[in-house]
């Protein structure tokens, strides 16, 4: 575990001071819904940046941003929805380009895993077109070649019988084996920066960490940098370098993940972690929950989001807005008021 | 202190084989029934339409002798008698049938590839060309179905061919509104998206992704669109614009018997009733397989 303990390190110090090139940097990303005359604002204003190699989690309730900006990443969002702010990959501007531009773009430099791997595939069309499809986007090759490596991507992503599978229909395949596949699909390109929506949600606990590994192996061996989206803690804490929590479209709190959970800043991850049910909490108390409802993205509160439901809020919460800042080597918070020794602002 | 357990155990294997044999397996039948008698029907309205009077020596529908003029039912050679020009009746049947499968699988295929690329194009682009070309279509379905497809019918004249490109009119947004919905509701599905963030060509996401997903429902629908179509194709040969007399068709049939109706009521009720059975065996086709295939 050496090598992530460094993967981790040099992930602190890019954040401190930014290497020439990341490979992926946002900056002050926001998008606006227009639904029924108000304006929806489901991602405020999120800057963070991903580095070759990189496993980075990005945690949150439902309604916190995290799909919206990640989906915003990638040029995903349908028209009814505002983008602005910078999204650079390897230094290019990727907001504002039309969907012809982005194609050369999808596939080789992200791609993306979703929560429902049975939605995830077409049910009329076999396993093995649905894969040479993707290779043949973008890579000009002939049918026999590209059938070869769909059966390698299958044997990769540690399918049993890949030469028999790649003939069959999804219905035919379990659920871990169906997002065996719709990573096959993903990898297909050699994407750089691959996000991974819920991948491992909609399975159950075994195959979850089956799939997880095989994520993080699969990342090793190509350096993919990978970016999970999950309201997980404990599956960030097991296997993401770097955490990023949101809230109402914020980015609230973001460290290395065991410095992280050695000692959180912000009081809303903290009850986050509260939130989670222990084993060790006498039989038949209540959990922990956290009170109120999270704010309406309709309007943009004065004073912190999370302030009506902060246990530790002050006058000042109410009033002014904290903004992510980098308080220790690696670690940004946005509280005025943070948890354990941080600093005081 | 056996008695309970051996109770628990006859129920425990009892059930499911009730199960198997009672109420669910008698619903299963009888949606195969729903299925496969509307089925048969048409299979044998093809047969004897189509490929009987090929092997068979039928009368001519058209050109009947003088001298067998208005036979009655059952009549030697002449199952449904003849007309008041002597033709067979049989024969005009059979060699009506033939118009009516051949416009209404003209009008489903017309509306089936036009309105269904309009609709899915109208979708997967969304936005503006949605808009138009809704709207364009909306107006077609605004007119009052039959009034449309007559002005169309009158200005290319009688002809088969014309009666098909006049009933299209109806089929063609009907089609594109299903296609559409369908499309919606595809649309934004994972796997969808998932082709879209690969950096598939739209072109294949439609007729790769889209479409297969889609032809259920589209089938369906060209089912009652083909009840509908037959039943129209017989309006507009009842009031002359459609397929031009003496060919026959059932239409034609009915209009020509129609001044005979109180004396000779066979000449409207036999056309009637195979027009009729045609458009409930493809009514209750489609609904079969609605429910086959769960398609909303």
């Amino acid at each position: 575990m050496a090598a992530s303990a460094t993967a981790a390190d040099a992930g602190g110090q890019q954040a401190v001071q930014l290497a020439p090139a990341p490979l992926l940097e946002i900056s002050d990303l926001r998008v606006t819904f227009r639904a029924r005359g108000a304006q929806i604002y489901a991602v405020q204003g999120i800057s963070y940046t991903v580095e070759p190699g990189q496993t980075l989690a990005i945690i949150g309730e439902s309604g916190s941003g995290k799909t919206v900006s990640a989906q915003a990443v990638m040029g995903l969002l349908p028209g009814s929805a505002r983008v602005s702010g910078s999204v650079k990959f390897k230094g290019e501007e990727l907001v504002g380009r039309s969907q012809q531009d982005l194609r050369s773009h999808r596939g080789r430099s992200f791609a993306m895993v979703f929560q429902y791997p049975e939605r995830s595939l077409n049910p009329t069309m076999r396993i093995g077109a649905q894969i040479t499809e993707a290779i043949r986007t973008h890579v000009q090759i002939g049918k026999n070649e590209a059938h070869d490596r769909a059966v390698d991507l299958l044997k990769m992503v540690r399918l049993p019988a890949p030469a028999r599978r790649f003939y069959e229909y999804p219905h035919q395949l379990s659920g871990g084996m169906r997002q065996r596949v719709v990573i096959a699909i993903a990898l297909a390109c050699g994407p750089q920066v691959l996000f991974a929506d819920e991948a491992t949600t909609a399975l159950d606990v075994t195959t979850q960490a089956q799939i997880m590994d095989l994520l993080l192996e699969l990342q090793q061996q190509t350096g993919t940098a990978l970016v999970m989206i999950s309201h997980d803690l404990g599956l960030a804490a097991t296997y993401a370098e770097d955490v990023m929590v949101m809230y109402a479209g914020k980015i609230v709190e973001r460290a290395p993940t065991k410095e992280l959970f050695a000692g959180v800043r912000m009081p809303y991850t903290q009850a986050l972690l509260d939130a989670i049910p222990r084993i060790e909490l006498e039989p038949h108390v209540l959990l922990p929950v956290i009170g109120g409802r999270p704010p309406d993205l309709a309007s943009i509160p004065q004073g912190c989001p999370f302030a009506p439901r902060c246990p530790g809020v002050q006058e000042d919460c109410r009033t002014d807005a904290p903004t992510l800042k980098q308080h220790e080597a690696g670690r940004w918070w946005a509280c005025w008021h943070p948890l354990g020794k941080g600093t005081q602002q | 202190m056996s008695l309970p357990a051996a109770n628990i155990l006859t129920t425990a294997s009892v059930a499911p084989a009730a199960e198997l044999a009672g109420p669910a397996a008698g619903r299963r039948w009888v949606r195969n029934l729903e299925i496969a008698i509307p089925a048969t029907v048409l299979v044998l309205l093809l047969f004897f339409c189509f490929i009987w009077p090929m092997v068979y020596p039928v009368p001519k529908p058209v050109g009947g002798s003088l001298t067998t003029v208005n036979l009655p039912l059952w009549s030697k050679g002449h199952i449904f008698g003849t007309d008041i020009v002597g033709n067979d009746v049989m024969s005009r049947i059979l060699y009506g049938g033939r118009v009516s499968f051949e416009v209404a699988a003209g009008v489903q295929a017309i509306g089936l590839a036009v309105g269904g690329l309009i609709g899915l194009v109208a979708a997967y682009r969304g936005g503006w060309t949605d808009a138009v070309l809704m709207r364009i279509l909306d107006i077609f379905i605004a007119f009052p179905s039959l009034v449309l497809v007559l002005a169309i019918a009158d200005s290319l004249g009688p002809s088969e061919t014309h009666v098909i490109w006049a009933l299209s009119a109806f089929s063609i947004p009907a089609f594109a509104r299903v296609a559409r919905a369908a499309a919606l509701q595809l649309r934004d599905r994972p796997f969808v998206v998932a082709a879209r963030l690969s950096g598939t060509r739209a072109w294949r996401i439609m007729f790769q992704h889209l479409v297969p997903n889609m032809l259920p429902q589209l089938l369906t629908f060209s089912m009652l669109g083909a009840s509908l179509t037959i039943i129209l194709e017989g309006a507009l040969d009842f009031l002359g614009y459609g397929i031009p007399q003496p060919t026959a068709s059932w239409g034609n049939m009915i209009a020509s018997g129609e001044s005979f109706i109180s004396v000779y009521p066979r000449y409207v009720v036999v056309p009637s009733i195979f027009l009729l059975g045609t458009a409930i065996a493809l009514n209750m086709l489609g609904d079969g397989l609605r429910a086959r295939w769960d398609v909303r």
